[in-house]
């Protein structure tokens, strides 16, 4: 299966939706989710034949490296893919303003958000990762509010001082190598970017990816858009985007500067971002802010463990952000159903809820209890996972690491705990308080909210078969890099890539 | 289907129970007959297990990421695991019947207990240190859950234990990664033999992090300010349950990490650096501290529930300090103490659970004189107290006698020193609980109150009996205690069912309790063949030379033992309360830094800040 499918389909999609809905009503409805879902199939496809014949590589056009497009699926990549549309297809927007305007928007951001996956080069990831900023700014204004507006805007000024930082750090790995393929990157890196040339434009990159990423300092736009935007964009936006940015600074960590001082500026990075924003959550009062403020400090330690070489990093990595990737759209939108009714987001509102909709308050209380790790829960895994990633070479600062995990842990606990409390808390005068809420009852909101709640007790019993295809995929994932690394010249050739 | 299957899910099947149909009355006495269930087959376990000699394994395993999970119950895990079911028992017994007549919800209640015994049955036959980990999570989150059922303050005080057993299991959790990547595995014969050959700092890091998180399920000082709150703002039946043996899960815990994977040996041949000390001192020191500490803050309570609580903190001290005596006769009276606590604890925490069901406080300040209201429940608190003061003929006095004794015969004057005063501590504060609550002038407002229940009275005095029984028999409980010694792998201890036997003497409780009765029998005697007596109502008497009149009631409580406080009162300094509000305010203030960060709107000038920070660093 060619792994340009997933790039191509939805934005042939995007294009042809408006005419599907000028042409007909009811097929311009379904046609960007059938895009979508023939997208889910396509990756599904591509997953079997990548764990039956290893790696897939595709030069657009027949060009090859330097000057061709090259994807490159592998596991890691077509878990994405996968995991791009799937979500998706379940946050699938609701047309609150502009049905075919948003529905154009998220096919495009599919197609970005897979070709981020798929790219084996430097300047198409930057391509696709403007392509999906671009479609996120449309999204956040889908609400049509004022808050929005500015959320975006906010957003949009932020993420384009990013990118002018990445593009920068990019032209300067293209002078210093000449190439902007990874695995080319990869054997040229050690004399060619492993001086402070290399080295700043990792900095540049790192910050400007970051962006998205939700890494210190650029990520201030996050607990304003998550809270401005449409739950199901927040969702989408924590839940997806921010994770394809994180995808290019492992890219890059595991090919160009794998063995370099980049990874402890990652490691560092992502302490602080994960710090700071377990700490702000701790402080902050309205629910979706919290969860905001969570999602930076899952993404900050992801980034830590990312900048541990070796399969070990990108396992606990994977673990941390599938496991964020599955709670955290979940916890947005019962964040926003719980809100939805009262003008008022103020946690107050949240008081003694446990007795008028009991599953949803449940189903929060088992969410936050894996955030926050509780065993048998997958939470616990990612975090056993990452633990032992940091743990495997005892160096300062992975020491430091560790017990900032510990720290981070703790502070989550007391968070999410107060929330549970709120909910849990049986008052009389609190609950006269209570009319205007309800059961939220399995009405359409509530379908993906149950959907990943049961993907996250599927994951207690499959635990096992789970940890066995990361271990493949991560493995794979290294290969990827750590390969021309050493046995550089035959694997390269293989491929085609040099001439 | 093996022993410890039906165990488990015979436990299983009374959490789901009582999750589904606890609110119906019925159902809560229907837990009775399932905690008597798990009892008989843990009872079962338990014989085929000293008659085998060895260990049983859960017929289910599971493999995840490399790490097999296997359960197995041992006699140590037995030992804990049968106080942990009678107390249950009793504590369920005692909440079926009139007292849950003015409770919110029972079924919380009763789920959150049986979910409690589940999780601690499941962490105690954990047989690796993985399924080690995920039974004391589940231990930790069925406290919690147990603990906050009632909401407002109590569920304040679960919270700031839940922080506390989170930042532990998070050090747990990284000490079991570290054993992990040493060697290789997770199963305690591995860990044990690559743990021979380990250098010390590592072996003391590993122990350290083990330590501050069982520490804190334990409430070894410094990390004891959670429990004395959190338990006395639990149900009272819940209150009885979590003091008799929740803790002593940290207990469990920390043999098989100290005992077990460490060895004493080890223990004893590892040196603080400049210092006399080898990590065993230290141990031992710790738990001497533990007993002194909150056995005096228990001294200075006027609240019943909090003033148990704070003596549950101290008593667990001594068990840890028999263990680490090391001797055979230490490591008996540690585990004995257990138990012994675990009675005495459950009848004390009931009895105070009877007062508040009857007047509704538990302020030692405005109790008094119900001695002629609630004889039985006066009878069941003072066989509590002097099992916790640990005097004759009750049974903590051999648990602590048998601790004494190993620590005067294995040269420790000083810790014994420290064990004898916090068991003055303990007459002090257990004799002005008793005296507050039941001697003295009835008050008014208690004049026409009656005994509680007999659903209540029953058990609270069949624990009471227990108290005395193995006081009197204690070769009864140390049947079960040379279980969990043996599996230990300390040798047994020479023991009768009087007492005990050693060659320079021993304790034979047969001939200490049958003179003591005898002797009492003739002071008896004495009193009822001898002159005329007159009975003195308890409202006739006198103080400093007073008479005082009926409608004066007197009874001397507040600010009891003034002249003692006047003396010790200055060293009471609250440096660890100062210490954990000083951490909590540095976390508040870098929240809200943090969360400033965030909330500014010209964010984006960090950004030349951190990008010139962060190329300074990678450049040099």
């Amino acid at each position: 299966m060619n792994p340009v499918l997933p790039i191509v389909i939805p934005m042939l999609a995007a294009l042809l939706l408006p005419m599907a809905q000028r042409a007909h009503a009811i097929a311009g409805r379904w046609f960007g989710i059938a895009a979508t879902a023939v997208n889910v199939l396509i990756a599904i496809g591509l997953w079997t034949s990548v764990s039956n014949q290893g790696p897939l590589t595709e030069s657009v056009g027949g060009f090859i490296a330097p000057l061709g497009i090259m994807l490159r699926a592998d596991l890691f990549a077509v878990l994405f893919v996968f995991a791009v549309s799937a979500m998706a297809l379940l946050l699938w927007p609701r047309g609150e303003n502009d049905r075919v305007r948003e529905e154009t928007l998220m096919l495009l951001l599919i197609s970005g958000g897979c070709g981020m996956a798929l790219s084996a080069d430097l300047f198409n990831l930057y391509v696709f990762y403007e392509l999906v900023a671009v479609a996120s700014y449309g999204l956040i204004t889908s609400r049509a509010s004022g808050a929005s507006y500015a959320a975006a805007l906010r957003f949009l000024i932020l993420s384009a001082a990013g990118s002018a930082l990445a593009l920068l750090g990019i032209a300067m790995v293209y002078s210093a190598t000449g190439t902007l393929n990874l695995v080319q990157l990869a054997q040229l890196a050690p004399e060619s970017l492993h001086g402070p040339l290399g080295m700043t434009a990792f900095t540049l990159m790192l910050l400007g990816f970051g962006v998205k990423a939700e890494l210190f300092p650029l990520n201030t736009w996050v607990p304003e858009v998550y809270t401005a935007a449409s739950a199901r964009v927040s969702a989408y936006l924590a839940g997806i985007v921010s994770k394809l940015a994180l995808i290019v600074v492992l890219r890059l960590v595991m090919t160009a500067y794998a063995h370099t001082d980049a990874t402890s500026l990652l490691l560092v990075v992502g302490m602080i971002t994960a710090l700071s924003g377990e700490l702000a959550a701790l402080r902050a009062t309205d629910l979706r802010r919290i969860l905001s403020y969570s999602s930076i400090g899952q993404l900050g330690l992801a980034a830590m463990a990312f900048s541990i070489p070796g399969s070990l990093g990108v396992m606990a990595g994977t673990a941390v952000m599938l496991h964020h990737l599955v709670v955290k759209p979940a916890l947005f939108l019962l964040a926003e159903q719980w809100q939805s009714s009262s003008d008022s987001s103020s946690m107050a509102r949240l008081t003694g809820l446990a007795s008028r909709s009991p599953w949803s308050a449940a189903l929060f209380l088992l969410l936050a209890l894996s955030l926050i790790g509780i065993p048998p829960l997958p939470g616990f895994w990612a975090k056993y996972l990452l633990i032992s990633a940091l743990l495997t070479e005892a160096s300062v600062w992975q020491v430091l690491a560790t017990g900032l995990v510990i720290v981070v842990t703790v502070v989550k606990t007391v968070y999410f705990m107060g929330i549970a409390q709120r909910l849990y808390q049986r008052d009389a005068e609190e609950s006269s308080r209570l009319q205007w809420q309800s059961e939220v009852g399995l009405q359409q909101p509530f379908t993906p909210v149950a959907v990943l709640g049961g993907l996250v007790v599927l994951s207690v019993l499959l635990a096992a078969p789970l940890g066995d295809t990361l271990e493949r995929l991560s493995t794979q994932t290294v290969e990827f890099s750590g390969v021309p690394a050493m046995r550089s010249a035959s694997i390269v050739t293989s491929e085609g890539a040099l001439p | 289907m093996n022993l410890l299957d039906a165990l488990l899910l015979a436990s299983l099947a009374t959490t789901v129970i009582m999750f589904l149909y606890g609110n119906h009355p019925r159902v809560a006495w229907m837990s009775v007959g399932f905690y008597g269930v798990q009892l008989a087959v843990a009872a079962l376990l338990g014989y085929q297990l000293s008659q085998t000699g060895g260990t049983q394994t859960l017929g289910i395993t599971f493999t995840v990421m490399g790490n097999p999970l296997i359960w197995t119950m041992s006699g140590l895990g037995w030992f804990f695991a049968i106080i942990t079911i009678g107390a249950a028992l009793f504590s369920a017994w005692y909440a079926a019947g009139e007292w849950s007549k003015d409770q919110q919800s029972l079924r919380l209640f009763h789920g959150a207990l049986a979910l409690n015994v589940l999780a601690m049955i499941i962490l105690l036959a954990s047989g690796d240190l993985l399924s080690l980990f995920i039974g004391w999570e589940l231990v930790s989150w069925a406290s919690y859950l147990i603990m906050a059922q009632r909401g407002g303050a109590a569920a304040q005080a679960a919270l700031r234990y839940i922080v506390y057993a989170m930042a532990g299991a998070m050090a747990i959790l990284v000490a079991i990664v570290m054993l992990q990547q040493y060697a290789g595995s997770l199963q305690f014969d591995a860990v044990r033999s690559a743990l021979v050959g380990a250098p010390d700092a590592f072996v003391w890091a590993v122990m350290l992090l083990f330590g501050a998180g069982f520490m804190v399920k334990m409430a070894m000082v410094p990390f004891h300010l959670w429990q004395a709150e959190a338990y006395s703002e639990t149900p009272g039946p819940a209150a009885a349950f979590l003091g008799a043996i929740s803790s002593r899960m940290g207990l469990f815990a920390l043999l098989i990490v100290l005992v077990q994977l460490i060895g004493l040996e080890r223990l004893m041949a590892m040196d603080v650096v400049f210092s006399f000390w080898d990590a065993r001192t230290l141990w031992a020191w710790l738990a001497a501290i533990t007993i002194v500490i909150p056995t005096y803050i228990a001294l200075t309570q006027s609240d019943a529930r909090l003033l148990l609580a704070w003596h549950g903190i101290g008593q667990g001290g001594y068990m840890l300090l028999g263990i680490m005596v090391a001797s055979p006769m230490g490591v008996s009276g540690g585990l004995l103490h257990v138990f012994n606590y675990a009675t005495n604890q459950a009848v004390l925490f009931l009895a105070v659970t009877a007062v508040l069901y009857r007047t509704g406080t538990t302020d030692l300040d405005r109790l008094g004189g119900l001695v002629t209201r609630m004889p039985l429940s006066f009878v069941a608190m003072l066989m509590g107290i002097i099992g916790l003061a640990g005097l004759p003929p009750m049974n903590g006095f051999v648990s602590k006698w048998l601790v004494y004794k190993s620590l005067i015969d294995n040269g420790m004057p000083l810790l014994f020193l420290a064990a004898a005063i916090g068991t003055l501590g303990t007459i002090l504060s257990v004799y002005k609980l008793i005296h507050n609550t039941f001697l003295g002038q009835l008050r008014l407002e208690h004049q026409n109150i009656q005994e509680v229940p007999w659903s209540m009275s029953v058990p609270m005095l069949i624990v009471g009996a227990l108290v005395f029984i193995t006081g009197y028999m204690p070769g009864l409980a140390l049947d079960m205690v040379s279980l969990a010694q043996h599996a230990l792998g300390v040798a047994s201890l020479n023991y009768t069912l009087g007492g005990v036997q050693t060659e320079h003497g021993g304790l034979n409780m047969l001939w200490v309790v049958s003179i003591l009765i005898f002797s009492i029998g003739i002071g008896a005697l004495v009193f009822f063949m001898g002159n005329r007596s007159v009975k003195v109502h308890q409202l006739d008497n006198y103080a400093g030379g007073h008479f005082l009149s009926a409608d004066i009631r007197y009874h001397y409580s507040h600010n009891f033992y003034a002249g003692l406080m006047r003396v010790i009162g200055p060293w009471y300094r609250g440096s660890i309360v100062w210490l954990e509000a000083a951490v909590g305010s540095a976390v508040q203030f870098s929240s809200s830094v943090a969360h400033g960060l965030y909330r500014r709107v010209n964010a984006a000038i960090y950004l030349p800040a951190v990008l010139l920070l962060a190329l300074m660093w990678m450049w040099l």
